[in-house]
């Protein structure tokens, strides 16, 4: 055993309080009470002999409490086998880690990064090894340490200094965690085995080190022992930042209400400015700024301002905040979204107004939102399908027998992508199914439960059930059918049932048809079939089949500078990709997401006359540029070292470091405190009792 | 800090233990009395009682309703019984019931076995037909009951002794020099206190109140650990009366103690000794039928002294 600071061992010698009170005659307090002092006289206290040491168990607890409260305070610890001591002589790793995140976009940031990242490249030693990697989102490796072992001795610097050249701030969010991660990994990676020898490893993160940096992959990952991060921040020239960013706003919210966007105005703790101003802006020089609002936000505090969307929204596509000094975050794009067009064909007999027919709740579960605008095209079965709308109509939904023209228009489409929902009244009106397949015969039975029939078993990885997964909203046990259509004989290749029903006859099975596909219901929603309509499932299902239809966009709000904006499915074509700085890339038709968002501001999606905006934003996580703690880095098993180029030359001896960790990983003195209340404990029941044996009881008057 | 064992008390009809655990003082007396009666057939000095009735041959004129009809029937002669009330003697109990009594070592204070000795020798006297009074006192004269024979007065006697004690300081002095302003009549008074006062003062009015004829018996009652000094360890010793406290290593000052109260106790029995007073120490732990005897054997003795110096002490006093 060690002890981190053996002068409080000096505590110990309070152990002759407790040796010589037992040796004097107890002066006490206790009294005895007596019928008259006439006879007795006063007597001094005296010190007993040596051997007249009184209530030696008393006396041993009482210097062991004070032994271990010396001991405790010493501060006591273990020395396991420790690693093999550096060697100076083996030279030191360094891996840079710089930040290149957007706040480092901050007005002088930058260069002092760059300088204190060359300076360390120039400090280096014939012996040391530096490798420079960049994190912001993603971390970039530019001067490797197999690079450095690669080039010739005296151009390793300037080698390495030459990288970092073409490398500026970009404006993705703050990610340290997997930076670090990469990072410890680099020793392991690119230096081989016993390469590093006896060397120090240290890891240098140099950047502005903000609140918003996530360590999320830290949690998960067991920091290497002998890995040191040393932090070297730097700082702004005035401390604080204030940042806006867009609440998310639900798509869902009628056409009709008065469209209003919501920002959050975040004001960093070291903020010297708590007044600012915000309002719509646009692009070109001067800025436009319309409609501005006075704002009060407190240092550390947050507010959400609502403005209204401007009525004539030309030009207008930003809200811009103001009287913030750094301005790195100060503007948030805003497209109002724009509804899709989305067209749907309803093959099927019944009038719309009969509220027992699939048809009307169709209506009814497809309202027009913001997002999008639903037209459903109704036909009757027995007229032939208007090529037009067929064409238009990525959905179309058969209710009703098809003649075999129309089945065959049905395939056609679904060839060439449309997705056909077909759920027969009864088995006599399922004769279209085989021709839509393309096979010679199905065979549709009727079946009628004798109670009712539920869902049994689904197939929640199909995106038709996807919205149901989370167990919260997997219940269809609910859902009674009355009137099934059995799918008899062998399934189709390739097609998949996505639900059963509780007696095992498929209940939807999604049969593919060449780039489209065919979703068969065995029961349908009307009155007569099922409850289906009428539950809270009925209208994410259909929007679920709308999205698999490609019908409609799936939704990504307010996406921000890296995130991948999702694109429509089942595209045919190209799409045209337009960059807020004009760059213009394509998307080829099975790309599912763009991925190239590399600066905040406007995207416009399209093929080239119709052209969808999104607006792409900064991380909010950016604007707390609040200094990180080192502690919360600590707290998720990082090994921080002090700040100091020089590591030979640092302040804590490295021996004094370990002991040091070792003491507060192993924390021996809480067992000696806990141990010094348990003998306390135990010395006070052993006092009180030695207390009333001593004591005459006094008889009580009869 | 338990006083050792103390002096070995002499082994008594009753325990003291078992009698003081026995609540009502009333029953606790009986207890006494009754066990002394049938001792007395064992005794050899059966045949004395504080004053014994006698007979006397009727003689014409005589109350035929106070013949001794069974001593007719024995021996055929007619003798007058006298009646009790005419050889009946006037006792008063004097019970000190001040704080420093308040106080034991052996499971029972002090106060307590004298409240029993007390009634104690008041049922005995009462059995005897003899008129018994009260009179306790702490720094003054508190309960006062006249002498008289009557049960009624007796259960009255018991009920005042029962009663709990309230004083905090001892002036003996004081007290019994007010007890011979009350008992007028020659009678037997009989002290019980600890007497844990300097004995010069007691001096001036035990002389008082002997010169005023009475006969008088001092009970002193006192605990082992007083009279033994058996404590061991160290402590603050308090006094019950007037909380003074007093730093005292028993080791060191036991046999300064000692000498101290043998020095009292001499004093005080030669001041007895001197007044003709029968100076009767008891201990707390000693039992209450042998001081009964103790009492009646001294009191039989002087007696007897008295019977045979009688003419001097006439012809003194007149």
């Amino acid at each position: 055993m060690s002890l981190l600071a053996p002068w409080f061992l000096l505590g110990a010698l309070a152990i002759a309080g407790p040796v010589i009170f037992h040796l004097i005659r107890r002066t006490t307090r206790e009294r005895t009470p007596f019928p008259s002092l006439i006879f007795l006289k006063p007597s001094p206290p005296r010190l007993t002999k040596k051997s007249r040491l009184e209530h030696l168990l008393l006396l041993a607890l009482r210097c062991l409490v004070l032994a271990l409260l010396a001991l405790g305070f010493s501060r006591p610890f273990l020395r396991k086998a420790e690693p093999p001591a550096t060697d100076p002589s083996a030279g030191v790793r360094t891996v840079v880690l710089l930040d290149t995140s957007a706040s480092m976009r901050r007005p002088g940031l930058w260069d002092a990064a760059r300088a204190k990242a060359v300076k360390i490249l120039d400090e280096s030693g014939p012996a040391d090894r530096v490798a420079v990697l960049t994190f912001d989102r993603e971390v970039a490796t530019r001067f490797s340490f197999a690079q450095w072992a690669a080039a010739p001795m005296g151009q390793r610097p300037a080698l390495a200094k030459s990288t970092l050249d073409s490398v500026a701030p970009g404006w993705f969010s703050t990610r340290l965690g997997p930076a670090l991660v990469r990072a410890a990994e680099e020793f392991n990676d690119n230096e081989p085995a016993g390469a590093a020898g006896g060397a120090r490893r240290r890891v240098v993160v140099v950047g502005d080190l903000q609140e918003g940096a996530r360590l999320d992959p830290l949690q998960s990952f067991e920091w290497p022992p002998g890995v040191e991060v040393v932090l070297d921040p730097v700082k702004p020239g005035s401390p604080g930042n204030a940042g806006i960013h867009l609440v998310p706003d639900s798509g869902d919210a009628d056409r009709g209400s008065d469209p209003v966007v919501r920002v959050r105005v975040v004001n960093s703790p070291d903020s010297h400015r708590e007044q600012f101003r915000v309002g719509w802006s646009g692009p070109g020089s001067p800025a436009p700024w319309i409609a501005p609002v006075d704002i009060y936000v407190p240092p550390g505090q947050a507010r959400v301002v609502s403005l209204a969307a401007p009525t004539n929204s030309a030009g207008l596509d930003r809200i811009e905040l103001r009287g913030d000094e750094e301005p790195f975050d100060n503007i948030v794009f805003v497209r109002p979204p724009v509804p899709g067009q989305v067209d749907i064909l309803y093959i099927g007999t019944e009038a719309p107004t009969d509220s027992r027919q699939p048809l009307f709740f169709l209506r009814r579960a497809l309202p027009e939102t913001r997002r999008q605008i639903v037209r459903l095209l109704a036909v009757k079965p027995s007229d032939p399908l208007p090529p037009e709308n067929l064409a238009a109509s990525r959905l179309v939904v058969a209710t009703a027998r098809l003649p075999e023209g129309s089945a065959a228009a049905l395939r056609t489409r679904m060839e060439a992508g449309a997705t056909v929902l077909f759920a027969p009244p009864t088995a006599a009106d399922a004769a279209g199914l085989a021709r839509m397949l393309g096979v010679p015969s199905v065979e549709i039975v009727d079946a009628k439960p004798a109670n009712y029939a539920m869902l049994g078993d689904l197939d929640f990885r199909h995106p038709l059930l996807a919205p149901f997964a989370d167990p919260r909203f997997s219940d269809f046990t609910r859902v009674h059918f009355w009137r099934l259509r059995g799918f008899k004989g062998q399934l189709p290749a390739g097609a998949r049932v996505v639900a059963r029903f509780d007696s095992g006859e498929p209940a939807w099975i999604d049969f593919p048809v060449g780039r489209g596909r065919l979703v068969f219901a065995a029961s349908g929603w009307a009155q007569d079939d099922s409850q289906f309509a009428l539950s809270s499932k009925f209208v994410p299902w259909l929007y679920a089949l709308l999205e698999l239809s490609g019908a409609t966009a799936p939704t990504a709000p307010n996406p921000i500078v890296g995130d991948p904006i999702l694109l429509p499915t089942g595209r045919t074509a190209d799409l045209a990709i337009v960059a807020p700085d004009g760059k213009r890339s394509t998307v080829a038709p099975g790309e599912p997401r763009f991925e190239g968002t590399a600066t905040p501001g406007i995207y416009r999606i399209g093929t080239g006359t119709e052209m969808r905006e999104v607006a792409v934003n900064l991380d909010p996580a950016e604007s707390r540029t609040a200094p990180l703690g080192t502690d919360e880095l600590e707290r998720l098993g990082v090994h921080v070292g002090r700040a100091g180029t020089n590591p030979v030359a640092g302040t804590v001896p490295p021996v004094v470091a370990q002991a040091a960790e070792a003491e507060n990983r192993q924390k021996l003195w809480r067992w000696l405190i806990v141990a010094t209340l348990a003998i306390l404990c135990i010395e006070t029941v052993i006092a009180g009792r030695a207390a009333a044996r001593s004591t005459i009881p006094r008889e009580a008057t009869s | 800090m338990n006083p050792g064992p103390s002096n070995s008390p002499r082994a008594g009809l009753v325990s003291v233990s078992a009698l003081m655990a026995i609540r009502s003082l009333e029953l606790r007396a009986r207890s006494v009395v009754e066990g002394f009666w049938s001792g007395l057939h064992r005794s050899p000095y059966h045949g004395f009682s504080v004053e014994f009735t006698e007979y006397r041959q009727y003689t014409p004129g005589d109350d035929p309703r106070h013949l001794d009809w069974r001593v007719f029937a024995r021996s055929d002669r007619h003798f007058i019984k006298k009646f009790e009330d005419e050889t009946n003697l006037r006792c008063h109990v004097v019970l000190d019931r001040s704080r420093s009594m308040d106080f034991g070592s052996i499971g029972h204070t002090k106060a307590a076995y004298a409240a029993t000795l007390a009634a104690t020798l008041a049922h005995f006297l009462h059995l005897q037909g003899d008129a018994v009074g009260l009179l306790t006192f702490d720094e003054t004269v508190r309960d006062y009951l006249p002498a008289r024979h009557r049960l009624t007065h007796l259960r009255q006697l018991m009920h005042a002794l029962e009663a709990p004690a309230l004083g905090r300081a001892t002036d003996i002095a004081g007290p019994l020099r007010r007890t011979a302003e009350i008992v007028r009549k020659r009678g037997l008074i009989l002290l019980v206190s600890d007497f844990l006062a300097p004995p010069e003062t007691l001096e001036r009015p035990l002389t008082e109140l002997a010169a005023a004829g009475h006969e008088i018996a001092a009970f002193q009652v006192l605990d082992p650990a007083e009279r033994d000094f058996s404590f061991r360890d160290p402590s603050l010793f308090e006094d019950i009366e007037d909380g003074r406290t007093l730093y005292v290593d028993p080791v060191a000052a036991k046999s300064d103690y000692l000498s101290r109260l043998a020095a009292h106790q001499d004093a005080l029995r030669s001041l007895c000794a001197r007044l003709g007073i029968a100076w009767i120490p008891l201990g707390t732990d000693q039992a209450l039928d042998l001081a009964l005897f103790d009492f009646l054997q001294g009191r039989a003795r002087r007696g007897r002294a008295q019977r045979s110096s009688a003419p001097a002490t006439g012809r003194a006093a007149a």
